[in-house]
C-alpha cells in the first residue's frame, strides 16, 4: 500500500465520521486561524502606520527647533526659532550622508482663474527642490535661483490644477493667474505628487503650487525657511544622517535657548513593534495552548478509532499487513486530520481578515510565511499526537484483534 | 507441503502456564482436503493460527514447503500470511465501508500489486465465485452466502498455497453452507490445499481426511471413504 492509497483511505475514514472529525479539528482550526489573524492584523496596522509616517518622503527626515530654555525671571518664555538662511543649509549639505537639505515655507492662497476659485497650498521652494523631490516637469520650466533672488512673481502649477482650472486646449505656461487678488505668471507645470487619499480632500482637490520661497516670505510675512527636510544618500542611514545634520545646524545658528533635532520616525515604528510583539506573543501562547489541547483531542479520538477498528486491524494483519503498514495507515490518518484542520483554519483566517478589512481603518496583510508554518505545524501535531495511537494499533496481535467483540 | 513436528503451545508461564498444544506431529501434502475437528478447548483454533502464521508455536518445528519458519520475525510472518495463506472466517470479516471488489483487493494492497492488476484479479475471482453482478455492492447489501463468497475470493486473490477456513459455514443456513462447501471442494479439485476447522460431522465428511484433536493432541487421523 503506497502513501497515496493510505491517504485516500484516511480521507474516507475522516469523511465517514464528519461531525467527529470537525469537532476534533476544532482546536487546530482555532489555533492556526488565531495566529494568522493576529499576525495579519498586526502587519496591516504596522504597514498603515509606516505609510502614514513616511507618506511624504520615505527618504526625508524633518529637522525642527526645540527650545531648551523655558523660563526667564520666573516667567514662561517662548523661544522664536532662529532665522535660517540658504547659506547655512548649504553648509549643512556638506555633512556626511546628506544628499539634499530642503528649506521651504508655505502659505494658503485663493486662486482665481477662468471663473474657477480654489483655495490651495503654495509651497515656497528654492532651485534644488524640484530635483531633490524628483518631480516631473510636464510643461514650461522649473523655478531657478534668479526667481528667488529677484522675488519674481512666478508660479509652477501641478497637473491637478492644470486639469481642474484650465481648459484642455488652453496654454498654461505664460498664463496670468490671480492669487489673493494679485497677478502671477505660470512658468511651468509638474506632475502632482499628492497621494490619492489627499486628492479627495476639498483643500487639495485642485492641487498644490510652487513659488519662490522669497516671494512667499514677502507675501505672507513668514520666515524664508520654516520647514527643513534632510534627504539622505542611503535611506538606511536616514536617522543618523538627520541627527548629524541637526547638530550642524544648531552649531551654525548659534542659538543658546534651543537646538535643532531630527524627528526620529523609526522610533515610533520600533515602539509599535515592541507593543505588537507583546500582543502577538500573548495571542500565540493562547493559540499554542489551543493547538496543544487540539492535539490531545486528536490523540484521544485516534485512540477511540483504534479501539473501534480493532477487528479491522486484526483482519488487515491476517491479510498480510505488516506492523509498519498499520502504523503508517494510522499516522497518515492523524496527519491528514490535523493538516485538514490547519487548512480549514487558514480558510477561516482568510475569511475573517477579509471581513475585518471592511470594518478596520486598514487592510490586514496575511503573511505567507505564517500560513506555511501553520500547515507544517498542524501536520507536525498530527505526527506527534498520532504516534501513540498508531503504535498501539500496530502492536495489536491479529488473533486477539480478530476475536475482539 | 506443511510439516509440523512436536509442536507445543503454552499460554502464560510458571504456575499459571496453560498448555494448549502438547506435541503435534502432522503432515499435510499439497492439494489435500483436510478437516480439523475437536471439541472446544481441544486446541484446533490454536493449531490453525499456527499453521496460518497468526501465532507462533512455543516449541517444535513448522516448515512450509521445506522451509523452517521458526526464525521468521513479525514482518516476515506478515509476508508469509500474505503470500501463502488465504483465510476464510466464520464471521466473514469483510471491511464494511469497502465494496466487494475493494474487499477482495485488500491483500493485494499489502503485496504491492498495481492498481490495474488488482482490479483485474479481483473482478476475475468475483466472477469465479458467482458474484459478477455484485462487485460494487457493500457487504451490508449482500446475503450471508454472498459475503462468504467475497471472503473466499479475497482468500484466493494472492494465489496462496493454502486456504484456511475456520468454521466457514458456521454462520450460514444449511443450504447456503452446502453451496460454500461445494465451492471449497471445487477449489481443492483445482489443486489448492484446503484446511477446514469445524465441529460439524457433515462438513468434515465432505473432505478427504479428518484430523481429530483432544486436549492438545491428535487422537485420530483418518481418510474419508465415500
Amino acid at each position: 500500500m503506497n502513501v497515496r492509497e493510505s491517504f485516500a483511505l484516511a480521507l474516507s475514514s475522516i469523511w465517514n465520521h464528519k461531525i467527529r472529525s470537525i469537532l476534533t479539528m476544532l482546536g487546530i482550526i482555532i489555533g492556526v486561524s488565531a495566529v494568522i489573524i493576529v499576525v495579519a492584523i498586526g502587519d496591516g496596522a504596522r504597514q498603515q502606520m509606516a505609510d502614514d509616517l513616511f507618506s511624504t518622503d520615505e527618504n526625508a527626515i524633518p529637522l525642527y527647533f526645540e527650545q531648551t530654555t523655558y523660563e526667564e525671571n520666573g516667567e514662561m518664555m517662548w523661544v522664536e526659532p532662529p532665522a535660517v538662511t540658504g547659506e547655512q543649509l548649504d553648509a549643512v549639505k556638506e555633512v556626511a550622508g546628506v544628499k539634499y537639505v530642503l528649506g521651504t515655507n508655505s502659505g494658503w492662497g485663493t486662486m482665481n482663474h477662468n471663473e474657477h476659485t480654489a483655495d490651495m497650498e503654495i509651497i515656497g521652494v528654492d532651485n534644488q527642490y524640484f530635483i531633490a523631490k524628483d518631480l516631473t516637469l510636464l510643461e514650461g520650466r522649473r523655478l531657478n535661483t534668479r526667481d528667488n533672488d529677484s522675488y519674481s512673481r512666478v508660479a509652477m502649477i501641478d497637473s491637478l490644477t492644470r486639469e481642474n482650472m484650465f481648459a484642455a486646449d488652453e496654454e498654461a505656461v505664460g498664463a496670468i493667474i490671480d492669487i489673493n487678488d494679485n497677478p502671477y505668471k505660470v512658468v511651468g507645470v509638474y506632475e502632482s505628487t499628492l497621494p490619492p487619499e489627499f486628492r479627495h480632500m476639498d483643500e487639495f482637490s485642485n492641487g498644490q503650487m510652487l513659488m519662490p520661497r522669497t516671494l512667499i516670505s514677502m507675501m505672507f510675512g513668514s520666515p524664508e525657511i520654516d520647514t527643513i527636510n534632510v534627504i539622505a544618500d542611503q535611506p538606511d542611514n536616514l536617522t543618523e544622517t538627520g541627527f548629524a545634520a541637526a547638530e550642524k545646524l544648531t552649531e551654525l545658528t548659534g542659538s543658546e535657548e534651543g537646538m535643532y533635532v531630527a524627528e526620529d520616525m523609526s522610533a515610533y515604528v520600533e515602539e509599535f513593534d515592541s507593543f505588537y510583539m507583546t500582543i502577538t506573543l500573548f495571542i500565540s501562547s493562547i493559540a499554542g495552548i489551543s493547538l496543544l489541547v487540539g492535539g490531545i483531542g486528536v490523540m484521544n479520538i485516534m485512540l477511540v478509532s483504534v479501539t473501534e477498528r480493532t477487528r479491522e486491524i486484526g483482519l488487515r494483519k491476517a491479510l498480510g499487513a505488516t506492523r509498519g503498514q498499520i502504523l503508517r495507515q494510522f499516522l497518515i490518518e492523524s496527519v491528514t486530520l490535523t493538516s485538514l484542520g490547519g487548512l480549514i483554519g487558514i480558510g477561516f483566517a482568510a475569511l475573517v481578515t477579509a471581513v475585518a478589512a471592511v470594518f478596520l481603518p486598514f487592510t490586514p496583510i496575511i503573511n505567507p510565511v505564517v500560513v506555511i508554518v501553520g500547515i507544517l505545524f498542524s501536520s507536525m501535531i498530527g505526527i506527534v499526537f498520532g504516534i501513540l495511537p498508531a503504535n498501539k494499533a500496530s502492536k495489536l496481535s491479529p488473533i486477539d484483534a480478530l476475536r475482539y467483540e | 507441503m506443511i510439516r509440523l513436528s512436536q509442536i507445543t503451545k503454552t499460554y502464560g508461564s510458571g504456575s499459571l502456564a496453560v498448555p494448549v498444544l502438547r506435541g503435534i506431529d502432522l503432515e499435510i501434502g499439497d492439494g489435500e482436503f483436510v478437516a480439523i475437528m475437536g471439541p472446544s478447548g481441544s486446541g484446533k483454533s490454536t493449531l490453525m493460527n499456527i499453521i496460518g502464521f497468526l501465532d507462533k508455536q512455543t516449541g517444535g518445528t513448522y516448515s512450509l514447503n521445506g522451509e523452517d519458519v521458526k526464525q521468521a520475525n513479525e514482518k516476515q510472518l506478515a509476508g508469509l500470511r500474505n503470500r501463502h495463506i488465504g483465510f476464510v472466517f466464520q464471521q466473514f470479516f469483510l471491511l464494511p465501508r469497502l465494496n466487494a471488489q475493494k474487499n477482495v483487493e485488500t491483500p493485494l494492497l499489502y503485496a504491492g500489486v498495481s492498481k490495474k492488476e488488482r482490479s483485474e484479479r479481483a473482478l476475475g475471482l468475483l466472477e469465479k465465485v458467482g458474484l459478477k453482478e455484485r462487485t460494487g455492492h457493500l457487504p451490508s447489501e449482500l446475503s450471508g452466502g454472498q459475503k462468504q463468497r467475497v471472503a473466499i475470493a479475497r482468500a484466493l486473490v494472492n494465489q496462496p498455497t493454502v486456504i484456511l477456513a475456520d468454521e466457514p459455514t458456521g454462520a450460514l443456513d444449511s443450504k447456503t453452507g452446502a453451496q460454500i462447501m461445494e465451492l471449497l471442494t471445487e477449489l481443492n479439485r483445482e489443486g489448492k490445499t484446503v484446511i477446514i476447522v469445524t465441529h460439524e460431522e457433515e462438513i468434515a465428511a465432505c473432505t478427504d481426511r479428518i484430523i481429530v484433536l483432544r486436549d492438545g493432541l491428535i487422537v485420530d487421523d483418518r481418510k474419508v471413504t465415500s
